[in-house]
């Protein structure tokens, strides 16, 4: 059933544009350009992350891979197979969970519409009853199954969402923001859930805006930036290419351009990034560690009774936010 | 579509069940659209009260096919459109079972509850008349009947994949319906409309079964000019061909819904 090859998901060039109409009468067509010559390989039994700010194409991606839209130009296989021209054979072998409050029929319970897309996925008739009651169970929706969807809060919506995702036993999965809308424990449920489709070999590709999600999770974690892939890596590997795992926060009333170009020529300092903190300046290293040498830090500033230092690991979020900020100065 | 012949009759069934449900859950809209088809059936009947009982079966006829094409046409798009405010186009694209099939079930659906219609014009008229009506081939009369329902889900299917193509589709709704009444001689003896209207009503599936059904029914009817075997022809063979349409169509309209990623629009 699986392709030969190794990757679930190989991506090149792929671009997409939608034309959408401003303003009344007479209309001026736009072009959005929401992905812009992304690649992306993604391996079988791998969890993926996809990160990235409002509009950055994540859903635009998410869509495409799972044959909900063409792409403009360039090319997708899923599982080995085209999605521009073979998405009726991708279907079967793919979940797909894009969540939210919406994509439920509200009328009629959360078995019903279990029950109705089991049909649509051709489950064989015998299972559908069993097959039903274990995915609302691993989702912990067993009490509420007889209820009208209606009556659902936004996080049952959201499981009932991947309950459906999960009942034909899809060997790849997308999740576009899973977690959202859930309650911190349902939240951490659904992440171990994750993880142990995960350990049972289903390739996942999920996106998601919380980046410990990410980290905690995934193995591999690509940032998208206005359609671009900015870096796709291991948690690890993202923090080393914005330059060590290590971060040093230098705040006071102000620094002068002098200390900050004293600040950049330090070895073992790979970057320095400044913002404004209300009346304060914040000034942020990024340092390698052992590499570095607190008291030449020290030693490259003017004196400022105010001074505060602190030392910290590099987050998952200071790789991304570098990483995106790099793209909007580009 | 032919390569998976396992999805068809599966798709039918779980969108014929969950327009089954979703009624259920909320059948109260079914009163307000039997009201129209009851309206014309009185009308009629009173126009043709004195030319006795055949007459008054052309009636019924007429009104019950104007019930069932209603119901059929309103019901599709409103589901089709439901489909676009609920959100659950996608989810139902993504799935394996072709799109066409879940809506041939809506449509299924919906001549099914047009029934309910007919029936209630039946009653109306038959109280009104104090007596049965004389229906000279009962099992005949019936199997038209069936026939005459397959052939408003045909060319309701394809109708039906304009609101599929588009949420602007209300227009399409009305010139349908209206037009319908008229061409299909559900309202009108088809020879009483101009020359130029004949094609048009012609290419109308039901056109011809409601025409079967009136010379099954009515001892001595003229009809169109080519009789009862005619009639059968002409009901299968435009049913077919909307079928065969409608399929093209849908295939056509689910690739432009991908192309223009319109299928979250509502
Ligand atoms: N159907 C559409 N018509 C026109 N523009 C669209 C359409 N869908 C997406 N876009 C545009 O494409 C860009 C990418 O949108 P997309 O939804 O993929 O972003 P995202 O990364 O998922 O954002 P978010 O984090 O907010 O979910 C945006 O500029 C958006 O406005
Ligand atoms: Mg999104």
């Amino acid at each position: 059933m699986l392709p030969s090859s190794s990757d679930v998901i190989e991506v090149t060039k792929l671009t997409r544009s939608f034309s959408s109409r401003k303003g009344f009468l007479f209309q001026e067509k736009v072009a959005t350009d929401a992905l812009r010559g992304v690649d992306l390989t993604v391996h079988s039994g791998e969890l993926f992350g996809l990160l990235g700010p409002n509009g950055a194409g994540k859903t635009t991606l998410t869509k495409i891979l799972s044959t909900l839209l063409l792409p403009t130009s360039g090319t997708a296989r899923v599982l080995g197979r085209d999605v521009s021209r073979e998405g009726a054979a991708i279907r079967p072998l793919i979940g797909l969970v894009l969540g939210g409050e919406r994509g439920l029929y509200n009328r009629v319970s959360g078995r019903e519409n279990l029950r109705y897309f089991a049909d649509l996925y051709g489950l064989p008739s015998g299972s559908v009853t069993s097959r039903i009651r274990e995915v609302l169970d691993l989702v912990g929706l067993t009490e509420a199954a007889d209820r009208r969807v209606e009556e659902y809060s936004r996080g049952m919506k959201q499981k009932l969402h991947l309950a459906r995702g999960l009942l034909h036993r899809p060997p790849l999965l997308f999740l576009d923001e899973p977690t959202i809308g859930l309650d911190p424990r349902s939240a951490r449920e659904l992440r171990k859930l994750v993880r142990t489709l995960s350990s049972e070999g289903v390739s996942i590709f999920l996106t998601t805006h919380y980046m410990f999600e990410a980290e905690e999770l995934c193995h591999r974690i690509g940032i998208l930036a206005h359609g671009q892939m900015v870096a796709c890596d291991t948690p690890s590997g993202l923090q080393r290419l914005v330059g060590g795992e290590g971060t040093v926060e230098l705040e006071s009333r102000e620094f002068d351009d002098v200390e900050l170009s004293r600040l950049r020529s330090l070895p073992g300092v790979s970057r320095v990034l400044q913002e404004p903190l209300g009346t304060h300046l914040r000034v942020t290293l990024r340092v390698r560690p052992g590499q570095w040498d607190p008291d030449a830090l020290r030693g490259a500033l003017d004196p400022h009774p105010d001074l505060f230092v602190r030392e910290r690991r590099t987050t998952l979020e200071d790789a991304y936010l570098d990483l995106v900020e790099q793209e909007v100065a580009a | 579509m032919s390569k998976r012949p396992g999805y068809g009759l599966r798709g039918i069934e779980a969108s014929l069940r969950l327009s089954l449900l979703s009624f259920v859950a909320d059948p109260q809209w079914l009163i307000p659209s039997s009201i129209a088809p009851v309206i014309f059936a009185l009308a009629s009947f009173e126009m043709f009260r004195g030319s006795g009982p055949t007459l008054v079966l052309y009636a019924v006829l007429g009104a019950s096919t104007m019930s069932m094409w209603g119901q059929t046409l309103y019901g599709s798009g409103w589901a089709t459109g439901q489909d676009r405010f609920l959100g659950t186009l996608e989810p139902t694209l993504v799935a394996p079972t072709p799109y066409i099939y879940v809506v041939a079930g809506r449509v299924i659906w919906n001549v099914l509850t047009g029934l309910v219609g007919g029936v209630l014009v039946l009653g109306v008229v038959l109280w009104a008349y104090g007596q049965p009506l004389p229906l000279s081939n009962g099992l005949l009369f019936l199997g038209l009947f069936v026939a005459l329902m397959g052939s408003l889900a045909a060319v309701g299917l394809l109708f039906t994949a304009l609101f599929v193509y588009t949420r602007f589709s209300g227009f399409i709704q009305n010139v349908g319906e209206f037009s319908f009444y008229i061409i299909s001689g559900a309202m009108f003896p088809v020879i009483l409309l101009p020359f130029w209207v004949s094609p048009f009503s012609l290419a109308f599936p039901a056109t011809w079964a409601v025409d079967a059904l009136r010379y099954v029914g009515i001892p001595g009817y003229q009809g169109l000019s080519w009789g009862l075997t005619g009639d059968l022809l002409g009901t299968l063979g435009t049913s077919l061909a909307y079928l065969a349409l409608a399929l093209g169509v849908f295939r056509w309209v689910e690739h432009h819904l991908l192309e223009a990623g319109t299928a979250s629009d509502y």
